[in-house]
C-alpha cells in the first residue's frame, strides 16, 4: 500500500519536473506557473467548488473504466455512453414535467439507462456473435457520436438555433446550486460510495475481480462468468451516462454540440493511473480536474499554454503505469538479495 | 584427463524471491560424460544455460581451459567450442537436413553466395565422420524426432564444438531411441569430446556417464563417480532423505458408487477423437488413479468433468445425478477439484490469500455472506483462513498477503483446506504434487490417504507412478485416450503398467 502511495508520488513528481523543465527552456517561470496553477483552482472555496464541479465527469467516466478493466470487459465505450447517458436526460427533461424532487432523480436514472443501453447493445454482441467489446464499444463510440449529433440537428432541434442544440430542459430537472456548489458532486460522491461497497464488499464485487485477474479460476470455482460479464458491463454504461446526464443538468442545461469533450478519454486514463483501484481513481479524477481547472490560470497569467497540461497530464499516465512494472521488479530484485544474503550469513 | 571447465561459486537469482544457483562450483574433465541431476528446480537447466552465455550469473566465474571466460551470448560459447542442445528442438521443417546444418555458418564463394556443393559435401562428411546415419537431403520435416536430435548435435559438431551440453535430450524419445542416443553419445566421447547431460532419470544417467553431479534447490551436493554410484544413494542425494517407495494404504473396504463415467467420448475441434468409450466408476473410501504418459487424454477428461468442454456423447454421474447439464456451481457441490495447473485453474495468483481461500465457498456455505448471499462476511472469510492454516500447516504471516507470494507448497496447501474443506463426497485430484518438493509431496499423500479413510471418493490422475503405487486401491491405465486397463494396484507392478502406458497393451497382447 505504501509502495503504491509512493510509486504515484514519485511519478507526479517526475512530470512536474519535466513539465518545469520545459517551461523554463521557454524562458517561463516554472515556480509562478505551478502556484497560478494551484491557486486557480483551488485557491478560495469559489474556486475549489468550480473545479469539484469539474471532476464529476472525469471522476464517473474513471469509475466505469476501472470498475470494467478490474472485472475484465475492456470497456471503452465511455464516450459513446456518455453521450447516450445525456441524450437520454436531455430528451426526459424536455417532454416530462415533474416536480424536481422526482424529475431531478428520473432524468438521472433515464440517463443511466440511456448509457446501460449502449453497454448492452455491445454484451449483446459479444453474447450472440462472440464480438470482442474492445473493438465494438470502440466502434459504437462513433455510432453515439453521429446519432446524437442528428438528433439535436433534427429531432430535438432548437428553432432557429445556429448551432445543433437543443432547447433548455425543463427548470424542475436543473441540478440545485448553492453559490458555485452544484449538487452534482453530491451525486458523484454517492456514486463513488456505492461502488467502493459493489466491488469491495458484495459477493458479486468479489467475483469481478477475481474474474478480472484469473477468468478460469473463477469459472473452475463456480462463478457464472457470463452474467458477471453482462452486469460489469450494464453497470459501467450506466455510470458513464450518468456522467453524461450531469454534465446537462447541472451544466448548460441542454444538449449542445461536443458537449462530451474529452470527458470520458480523460476518465479512462486515470483508470489507468490508477491501476484498478477505486480510491485512487476518485483522487486521480479530482487531481486532474485540478491540473485542468488550473490550466486557464496559468495561461491567463504566465502565457504558459493551456496545452501544456495535457502534456503533464500524459506524463502523469506514463510514468506512474511504465514505473509502475519498474518498481515491481526493482522491490522484488531487492527483495530478492536481501533474502539471499540472509541465507548466506 | 585434465579439466576443461571449471565453474566456481556461480549465483542466480530470479527475482522476486527464488535463488536458483546458490554458490555452486562444479569442475568437468575434458573427455568425460558429466551427467547433471536433480528435481525439477533443482538448478540444473540455468547452470547450463550460464555456461552457455544465455542466462547471466549474478556472481561466480567460468574458466575454460585456464582461462576466465564470460559469454554474453551463446554466439561466443559456441565460438569458445561449447554447444548446447535442447529440449525442445529448433529446426526449420522445410529445409533438409544439410540447410538446417550449415544455417547461420554456411560456406560461400563468389560474392557470398552459398557453396551449395560444398555445404552438402562438408555435412555429409560430418555424418560419416560421427557414424550418424542420416541422410543429408531429406527434409527436416520428413524425419522422426530422434533424428532432429541428431540434427541438432550435427549443428553443433559442424561448427567444431568440443563440449556438448545435452538438455534432458531423452524427454523427446521413445524408449526404442534411447540406446542409439547413448551410443552415439558414447562414441563422441571417445573422439575427445566432453558431454554433459541432464536428467532426472537415474537408470539413464548410471548407464551413460563418467561422473554425476547432484543438485539440490540450487545448491550442489556432491560430484560422485558413476561406477560408485547406486540408485538408491543418488535418489537420497537428489531428495535429501531416504525415498519411500512402499505403499501408505491401510486395507478397507470400499462402499457404494460415488462417481461413474459410462459410454464417455469426446473429440476436439480437429476432429480428432481425444476420449474414447470411457468407463470408470469410484467408490466411497476408494483411491482410483489414472496413469497415463501426458497427453493420452487425461487434461480431456478434466476438463470434461469438470465441465469446461462438452462431450459428444456419455453420462457422468456423481451421487447418483447426472452432471454434464448441470452449472460447475452445481458440480461443486459434489466434486472437489485440484487442478495440475495451480496458477491458472487452481489460484489467483494476483489476490489475496483470503481471497483465494473463499472460492466457491462464498457461494456455497452460507457462513461466508449476509443479506441472502449478497455481501461477503469478511470476518468469517478470515477466520476460515486461520482454520486453513492451522488445519493444513500452511506457512504464512496472513490472510492479507498476496498468494503469489507463497511458496509452492504452502500455496498447494492452502488449496488442498479450500477443497477438501468443501466436503465433498468426490474429489478429483490432477497431479496434486506436481512441482512440489518431497516434504510437500509427503504432506498431500497424507491428506489423500485421510480424505480415503473418510469415505471419499477419490479419482487421482498423476504422471507418477511411485505416488499412484503408493497411494491408489485401483488403476486405470489410459492411452491414446483408451482405457486400455482398469487393474488392482495390488496385483500389478510399475513395470506392467510402465509397459501399458506405453504400448497400450501388456507384453503377451
Amino acid at each position: 500500500m505504501k509502495r503504491k502511495i509512493l510509486i504515484n508520488l514519485v511519478g507526479i513528481l517526475l512530470a512536474f519536473i519535466l513539465g518545469a523543465l520545459v517551461m523554463a527552456i521557454q524562458g517561463k517561470d516554472p515556480i509562478e506557473a505551478y502556484y497560478r496553477l494551484f491557486e486557480y483552482s483551488l485557491g478560495t472555496p469559489n474556486k475549489i467548488a468550480y473545479t469539484l464541479n469539474k471532476s464529476v465527469p472525469l471522476v464517473l467516466t474513471g469509475l466505469s473504466a476501472t470498475v470494467a478493466f478490474a472485472s475484465g470487459p475492456v470497456n471503452l465505450g465511455q464516450p459513446g455512453q456518455l453521450l447516450m447517458g445525456a441524450l437520454f436526460a436531455t430528451v426526459g427533461g424536455l417532454y416530462i414535467n415533474l416536480p424536481p424532487g422526482l424529475l431531478i432523480p428520473l432524468l438521472l436514472i433515464l440517463s443511466m439507462l440511456g448509457g446501460a443501453l449502449w453497454s448492452g447493445v455491445a454484451a449483446l454482441l459479444k453474447h450472440l456473435f462472440n464480438m470482442n467489446e474492445f473493438i465494438t464499444t470502440l466502434m459504437l463510440n462513433m455510432i453515439a457520436d453521429y446519432l446524437t449529433l442528428w438528433a439535436i440537428s433534427y429531432p430535438f432541434f432548437e428553432k432557429n438555433a445556429n448551432h445543433p442544440q437543443t432547447p433548455l430542459i425543463n427548470q424542475n430537472g436543473w441540478m440545485p446550486e448553492w453559490g458555485s456548489f452544484s449538487s452534482n458532486v453530491i451525486v458523484m460522491l454517492l456514486a463513488f460510495g456505492i461502488i467502493w461497497f459493489i466491488v469491495n464488499r458484495t459477493t458479486s464485487g468479489y467475483e469481478w475481480r477475481i474474474s478480472g485477474q484469473n477468468s478460469l479460476f473463477s469459472r473452475l470455482g463456480g462463478v457464472n462468468v457470463k452474467k458477471n460479464y453482462l452486469a460489469v458491463m450494464l453497470l459501467t454504461g450506466a455510470l458513464a451516462g450518468l456522467a453524461g446526464g450531469l454534465i446537462i443538468m447541472a451544466g448548460p442545461h441542454r444538449f449542445i454540440k461536443d458537449i462530451g469533450a474529452n470527458y470520458a478519454w480523460d476518465g479512462v486514463m486515470i483508470a489507468m493511473v490508477a491501476n484498478t483501484g477505486v480510491i485512487l481513481t476518485l483522487v486521480f479524477g479530482l487531481f486532474f480536474a485540478i491540473l485542468q481547472t488550473g490550466a486557464l490560470g496559468m495561461e491567463l497569467q504566465v502565457q504558459v499554454p493551456r496545452e501544456l497540461i495535457k502534456v503533464l497530464q500524459a506524463v502523469i499516465v506514463l510514468i506512474v503505469v511504465a514505473g509502475r512494472g519498474y518498481f515491481e521488479s526493482l522491490f522484488a530484485l531487492l527483495e530478492a538479495r536481501r533474502k539471499m544474503r540472509g541465507r548466506t550469513s | 584427463m585434465g579439466d576443461i571447465i571449471e565453474m566456481n561459486g556461480i549465483v542466480k537469482i530470479f527475482p522476486p524471491n527464488l535463488v536458483a544457483l546458490d554458490d555452486v562450483s562444479v569442475t568437468f574433465r575434458e573427455g568425460e560424460i558429466h551427467a547433471i541431476v536433480g528435481e525439477n528446480g533443482a538448478g540444473k537447466t540455468t547452470l547450463m544455460k550460464i555456461l552457455y552465455g544465455m542466462q547471466p550469473a549474478d556472481s561466480g566465474e567460468i574458466i575454460l581451459r585456464g582461462e576466465k571466460v564470460k559469454f554474453s551470448d551463446p554466439g561466443e560459447a559456441i565460438a569458445s567450442g561449447i554447444g548446447m542442445v535442447h529440449q525442445e528442438i529448433l529446426l526449420i521443417p522445410e529445409y533438409s537436413v544439410w540447410e538446417n546444418v550449415v544455417l547461420g555458418n554456411e560456406p560461400v564463394k563468389f560474392l557470398d553466395h552459398l557453396d551449395s556443393k560444398k555445404a552438402r559435401e562438408q555435412v555429409k562428411a560430418k555424418i560419416k565422420e560421427f557414424h550418424f546415419n542420416l541422410d543429408p537431403d531429406t527434409k527436416v520435416a520428413d524425419i522422426s524426432v530422434a533424428a532432429r536430435q541428431k540434427v541438432e548435435i550435427l549443428k553443433l559438431l559442424f561448427r567444431n564444438v568440443s563440449v556438448l551440453i545435452m538438455d534432458e535430450p531423452t524427454s523427446v524419445l521413445t524408449p526404442q531411441e534411447i540406446p542409439q542416443l547413448f551410443s552415439e553419445l558414447k562414441r563422441l566421447r571417445d573422439n575427445g569430446h566432453t558431454i554433459m547431460f541432464i536428467s532426472h532419470h537415474l537408470d539413464e544417467v548410471l548407464d551413460l556417464s563418467d561422473r554425476i553431479t547432484v543438485l539440490r534447490k540450487g545448491k550442489k551436493i556432491g560430484t560422485i563417480e558413476a561406477r560408485e554410484a547406486t540408485k538408491t544413494g543418488l535418489a537420497q542425494m537428489m531428495v535429501g532423505r531416504k525415498v519411500i517407495f512402499e505403499s501408505i494404504r491401510k486395507a478397507q473396504k470400499p462402499g457404494d458408487i460415488l462417481f461413474e463415467i459410462s459410454n464417455l467420448n469426446y473429440t476436439d475441434a480437429d476432429k480428432k477423437p481425444r476420449l474414447q468409450n470411457i468407463h470408470l466408476q469410484v467408490r466411497a473410501g476408494e483411491i482410483v488413479g489414472i496413469a497415463g504418459v501426458e497427453g493420452n487424454g487425461q487434461l480431456e477428461l478434466v476438463n470434461v468433468i469438470m465441465g469446461l468442454i462438452e462431450p459428444q456423447s456419455g453420462t457422468i454421474s456423481a451421487m447418483g445425478q447426472d452432471v454434464i447439464p448441470q452449472s460447475i456451481l452445481e458440480k461443486r457441490k459434489k466434486i472437489a477439484f485440484v487442478s495440475q495447473d495451480r496458477g491458472n485453474m487452481s489460484a489467483c495468483l494476483p489476490a489475496r490469500i483470503t481471497e483465494n481461500v473463499i472460492m466457491t465457498h462464498h457461494r456455497l456455505n452460507p457462513r461466508f455472506t449476509s443479506l441472502g448471499g449478497k455481501v461477503l462476511n469478511f470476518k468469517q472469510a478470515n477466520q476460515f483462513t486461520l482454520e486453513v492454516q492451522e488445519i493444513f500447516d500452511v506457512q504464512m504471516t496472513s490472510g492479507e498477503t498476496l498468494f503469489r507470494s507463497l511458496s509452492g507448497g504452502n500455496q498447494q496447501k492452502v488449496i488442498l483446506g479450500r477443497e477438501l474443506l468443501l466436503d465433498a463426497p468426490f474429489i478429483l485430484l490432477d497431479q496434486p504434487t506436481r512441482g512440489l518438493d518431497v516434504g510437500s509431496i509427503e504432506y498431500v499423500h497424507k491428506q489423500i490417504t485421510t480424505m480415503r479413510s473418510k469415505q471419499r471418493g477419490i479419482l487421482l490422475i498423476s504422471a507418477d507412478l511411485e505416488e499412484l503405487f503408493r497411494l491408489t486401491d485401483r488403476l486405470i491405465v489410459m492411452h491414446r485416450g483408451r482405457i486400455v486397463a482398469d487393474l488392482v494396484t495390488d496385483k500389478t507392478n510399475i513395470t506392467e503398467v510402465g509397459y501399458l502406458m506405453l504400448e497400450g497393451m501388456t507384453y503377451e497382447a
